[in-house]
Formats: C-alpha cells, sequence, structure tokens
C-alpha cells in the first residue's frame, strides 16, 4: 500500500476504535476515556489534513488518477464523519450529561456490549502480552482499554503485556463476556 | 404535526426509549461492517441493505425524539434526555456516514481497487468463507454456535439456498454449502475457517445460563472512575 492508503487505512481503524471508546465512557460515565476520544479527533483531524495534502499532490502529479482521487475523498469524509459521531458521544460524558440510567443499559444489552474485569494474581491472563493469548478469537472479546494503578493503556498492541492487578475493558458479545471476566480472575484458564 | 409524521412515531410505539436506543447502537454498527463488505464483494445487495437500514434509522431517531420530549417534566428530565438524543443522533451520524460509503460502489470497481487492498489490512476484517459438509457447525444455529464468542468472528451476512441473509439472527441454522461473509480478526479468520472446513470439531460453549450474573454497571465504573467528592 502507497502513502495515501496507509493513512486512509489509519484513519479508518481509529474512528472505529474511537467509537468502541467513547460508548466505554458513556457505559461507565468516565470522563478520562471520553477526554482521550476528544485527543483522537484531534489525531484524527490532523490525519485528515495530511490526507488532503497527498490528494492535492496527486492530482497535481497525475490528474487521470481522478478516480481515485474522488473515491479517497469521499472514503475520508464518510470516516471523519464516523469520528465526528464518536466525540459527540464522548462530549456527552464530558458535558456531565451521560447520567440517564437508560444509556448504560442500552449499551450493556447491545449485540456487542462492553464489559471489565480485573486481572487477579492467579489469573492465567497475568504475565502474558495480547499477541499469545489471542483472546479475541479464544472468547470474542477485545481488549480496547487497560487502567494500570491510575493510568489508562488505550488500544494495546500484540506485545503489551498484562500485569496482575490490571483493569481490562473489552467489547464483544454477550457470550464471550462471562468467560473473559473468568479468565481474569483465574475462574477459568486459557 | 402532520399526519405521516405522527404515523412514523407510531411505528416504533411498543419499543420503549431503551430499546430503541439499542437497535440503533446496533443498527449503525452492522451498517458500517455491511458497507465496507459491500465494496469489498462489489455487492449492489449489500447496499440496497445499507440504504434500508438507513430509513429504519431515520424512524428510530424521530421515534426516540418523540418518546424522549413526551417524557420530559423537569428541568432535571430535559438535561438527561439531551444526553441521550445526543447519543441516538450520533449513532444516525455513523448509519448516514455508512450510507455515504455504499454510494461508492457506483464508481468502476477499476477506479477504486485500493479499497479492498485497504480493507483487507484493516485492524477488523472483512473475509468469507464456505461452510463443509463435514462441518461441526452443520445443523446448528447461530446463537447455539456463540460463533462469535467461539472465534471473534461475526456472521454479517450469510447466503444459502434461499438468497443473501444480511445481519442474521441468533435463530438462523447454518447448513452445509452455505457462504458467510464475517467481520474479525485475521486469527479469529484462521479458527473459524478450520471449523467451517470440518478440520476441527466445534467448541460448543458452557451454556450461557451457567454464566455468573454480570457484576452491575455501578460496581464496574466505581472500579475505574475517581471517587467522587460528594456532591
Amino acid at each position: 500500500m502507497n502513502r495515501l492508503e496507509s493513512m486512509l487505512l489509519e484513519l479508518k481503524d481509529t474512528s472505529e476504535f474511537m467509537v468502541d471508546l467513547a460508548y466505554s465512557s458513556l457505559l461507565y460515565n468516565n470522563a478520562e476515556i471520553a477526554e482521550e476520544v476528544v485527543f483522537m479527533y484531534g489525531a484524527v483531524g490532523e490525519l485528515s489534513s495530511k490526507i488532503q495534502d497527498t490528494i492535492m499532490e496527486i492530482g497535481a502529479e497525475k490528474p487521470e488518477d481522478i478516480g481515485r482521487i474522488v473515491v479517497a475523498v469521499k472514503l475520508q469524509t464518510s470516516i471523519k464523519a464516523i469520528a465526528e459521531a464518536a466525540r459527540s458521544i464522548a462530549d456527552v460524558v464530558i458535558r456531565g450529561l451521560g447520567e440517564h440510567p437508560v444509556l448504560a443499559m442500552s449499551i450493556r444489552e447491545s449485540e456487542t456490549t462492553i464489559t471489565l474485569a480485573k486481572v487477579s494474581e492467579g489469573s492465567s491472563l497475568a504475565g502474558k502480552r495480547f499477541g499469545d493469548l489471542r483472546l479475541s478469537t479464544n472468547c470474542g472479546m477485545f481488549v480496547i482499554a487497560i487502567k494500570r494503578d491510575r493510568t489508562y493503556v488505550f488500544g494495546p498492541g500484540r506485545d503489551t503485556g498484562i500485569e496482575a492487578g490490571d483493569i481490562l475493558i473489552a467489547k464483544g458479545p454477550v457470550e464471550g463476556a462471562s468467560y473473559f471476566r473468568d479468565l481474569a480472575d483465574g475462574t477459568e484458564s486459557l | 404535526m402532520s399526519d405521516q409524521e405522527d404515523r412514523a412515531s407510531l411505528d416504533h410505539i411498543d419499543m420503549s426509549v431503551r430499546e430503541i436506543l439499542t437497535e440503533m447502537k446496533d443498527t449503525s454498527e452492522v451498517m458500517v461492517d455491511l458497507a465496507y463488505a459491500s465494496l469489498m464483494y462489489n455487492s449492489e445487495d449489500m447496499a440496497v441493505k445499507v440504504r434500508e437500514l438507513e430509513t429504519k434509522m431515520d424512524e428510530l431517531k424521530f421515534a426516540i425524539r418523540f418518546k424522549a420530549l413526551m417524557s420530559s417534566r423537569t428541568r432535571s428530565d430535559a438535561r438527561q434526555l439531551s444526553g441521550l438524543l445526543q447519543v441516538a443522533s450520533s449513532a444516525d451520524c455513523i448509519s448516514d456516514a455508512a450510507g455515504d460509503i455504499v454510494e461508492l460502489l457506483e464508481v468502476s470497481p477499476e477506479k477504486r481497487p485500493f479499497i479492498s487492498d485497504l480493507l483487507y489490512e484493516s485492524d477488523e476484517k472483512i473475509r468469507a468463507t464456505r461452510v463443509s459438509e463435514s462441518s461441526d457447525m452443520v445443523g446448528h444455529t447461530i446463537g447455539n454456535l456463540a460463533v462469535e464468542a467461539c472465534t471473534g468472528c461475526r456472521i454479517i451476512a450469510l447466503k444459502n439456498r434461499q438468497g443473501w441473509i444480511y445481519d442474521p439472527e441468533g435463530d438462523v441454522k447454518i447448513r452445509a454449502g452455505d457462504d458467510v461473509i464475517v467481520r474479525g480478526t485475521e486469527d479469529g479468520y484462521g479458527r473459524l475457517i478450520e471449523f467451517a472446513t470440518g478440520a476441527r470439531p466445534w467448541e460448543f460453549p458452557d451454556d450461557p445460563e451457567d454464566g455468573d450474573e454480570p457484576p452491575s454497571v455501578e460496581e464496574e465504573a466505581a472500579s475505574i472512575n475517581p471517587e467522587e467528592e460528594g456532591e
């Protein structure tokens, strides 16, 4: 993939991750997570400007690539609208308007739910890296953030390690959520 | 209010605000998956489904506004409900974005080859596979198998002898020869293929009824939120 496509890919992945984080912030009425969404929206803005510059360069150098240019512009606009929607969900939390109990219930009852779990000393997750655990493959749950002491790790990668005491926030199907919590507290092991 | 608008609100009068919001969240998410899948597989049918869902979202949005405004009595109601309506409207924006993405189908595939590459590399992958006769999945429903919990792949579309089913419900039964389009990680797709080809026996999840009751949202929130200073 060339530079334009790589940037669009990053934009897409970021926007989808922002939506997950935004719903998490809403579920727990958590302003710290909501602030991260707003921060990421800033990054999305910068990335969008870079994409725009690149599109202009391509347009100047290869006007025959007009089809590709139109597609890139349109795709970028749609993806950015998704990031904007995520920011607007986070905004509800930041403004202190996320208290309505129906908000949390509707996220909990969704097909894709969100849950959190604290990793116990005896958990088979403790001391492992995400890449080795393949949590998503084993229980459908995808960890979107970790709270360790007072700080967060957002969007852990394959090399991110899990430590006892970590609080994992994950999204996935309801059927996977209970097994995920059992893994974290050590009742089940992989 | 015109009669037409009144009917639009009555359409969903049996659903509570909570049910509408849940439905809007679910629908907006599946629309994005289907929109990207339509570009990947150059499927006009999927695009049609996305547009149908977009219309449904518009109705849900109207119904939730109507119901929220009807139930607002006090300043505090208005505050809380305004937050709720902003979330509903954000879900609607996501569905509109999905609607815009399917418009790219009008650009000829030669002009948008990079989209498939891009979607192929994305964190959330869209892939397709066929269920073979020897697969353990055959004869079971999607819900029974808990496909997403066991593989991390969610079935977003399924083609059987009757045709395509988009965003199939849990009660849809898998049959030999069905084609499924899924959204998930590369790893999970690898696992799904093993199940679908029959190379690996399906590992049925424990009875979901056995599952522990999830902790309440308040309990969970208390473990990550800073303690509130008395209000």
